[in-house]
């Protein structure tokens, strides 16, 4: 899986930060934030659509990462637990917000930066207004369409498609089996399909 | 045994093998209109991965939780200090409690001392040594009381002609 760790932290294994961690060593935890903070971060808005909400979640989820990572005991990878972590913390909120499919939750003003596949950090070159319009859009009904899934529908589509996951790495990141995962995976991707065919048809 | 729903989307990630997808490939009605759905969600899944969105203030971000997490969780980052913490603590709960001790010791002490008469009062020694003079006062009658626990004695004296110089004096 990619991060964003800078090269010259790279060399450093992640068992290695986790343990120094478990030390008390809270540059460590502030190494591993860097490696995994902006696909946390990206994981959580596609789940809340309010960029805000998702920063304010990311550093929620952080937190509770650094108070319990004494529990960590390598059995999965940490990035697996992190999103365990991340996940428990969204879908509560989510369900605390008792958010109602028909996007009632965006924040029109968000200003996303688009950024190249190829790499999660760099920004593309600017795009044309009407490039950009048509992103805004595209991204819009990309929202409103994972808003009227249940929770735990986004989480799995959006840990498999997104993140390139693994079922068993999602089912331990959500609690639940395997099979569970999978048909979940089939009734999220069923809807988004009828959604928004339209959209990656044209795009 | 995997549900039609598991074999269709493992089918679609490509985690179908062998037999296994032999029979799935074969129990499909509309083997054309299966592969355009898979097509299309793989269109989806190519959509979805575009949508990628960039942390922007990456920086900020880590700075707001590196204070954050100073703020909440302080004492318990700093483990020496923590350790320190707790022997001053012991320390000053022992001598708080040696100090106690030696005041609790002092005043029972002091009460003990106070509650164990020394000697008898010299007032009732002349009490039970005095007698009431026939010649002077011949009805005259006298009774002591001297309940155990308290430390008073009271003489009744009945009868008395006059009384006598020692009580004028008393």
């Amino acid at each position: 899986m990619q991060t964003e760790a800078p090269v010259a932290q790279a060399d450093v294994s992640e068992p290695d930060l986790v343990k120094r961690c478990q030390k008390g060593d809270s540059e460590a935890f502030d190494e591993l934030v860097v490696r995994y903070r902006t696909r946390v971060f990206g994981m959580i808005y596609n789940m809340v659509h309010n960029e805000q909400d998702a920063w304010d979640l990311a550093q929620d989820s952080f937190v509770k990462a650094w108070k319990s990572i004494d529990r960590f005991r390598g059995k999965s990878s940490f990035y697996t637990w992190l999103y365990r972590i991340v996940m428990n913390v969204t879908i509560d909120w989510l369900r605390k917000k008792q958010v109602k499919a028909g996007g009632t939750e965006f924040d029109d003003n968000v200003q996303l930066r688009e950024i190249d596949p190829a790499s999660k950090t760099v920004p593309r070159a600017e795009a044309l207004p009407h490039q950009r319009m048509e992103r805004r859009e595209v991204r819009s009904r990309i929202d409103e369409a994972i808003a009227q899934l249940s929770p735990e529908h986004r989480a799995v589509i959006l840990m498999k498609e997104m993140e390139d996951m693994q079922y068993h790495e999602i089912a331990e990141a959500l609690g639940c089996s395997i099979g569970t995962v999978m048909s979940r995976l089939f009734y999220a991707r069923k809807k988004l399909q009828n959604l928004l065919k339209d959209v990656y048809e044209n795009v | 045994m995997k549900t039609f729903e598991e074999k269709w989307t493992a089918w679609i990630d490509g985690q179908l093998t062998g037999r296994e997808l032999e029979e799935f490939l074969a129990s499909l009605p509309d083997k054309a209109a299966a592969e355009a759905e898979k097509q299309s969600a793989k269109q989806l899944g190519s959509l979805l991965r575009e949508q990628a969105v960039a942390l922007s203030n990456a920086d900020f971000f880590s700075h707001q939780l590196r204070e954050r997490l100073d703020r909440e969780s302080g004492p318990a980052r700093s483990a020496p200090d923590a350790v320190q913490t707790g022997w001053w603590t012991i320390r000053r709960l022992l001598w708080g409690g040696i100090t106690s001790l030696a005041v609790f010791a002092l005043c029972t002490a002091v009460v003990l001392r106070e509650k164990t008469p020394s000697s008898q009062s010299q007032y009732l020694t002349e009490i039970l040594t005095y007698r009431v003079d026939p010649t002077v006062s011949p009805n005259a009658t006298i009774s002591m009381f001297q309940p155990k626990d308290e430390r008073v004695t009271v003489l009744w004296v009945e009868g008395l002609q006059s009384l006598p110089p020692e009580y004028a004096t008393k």
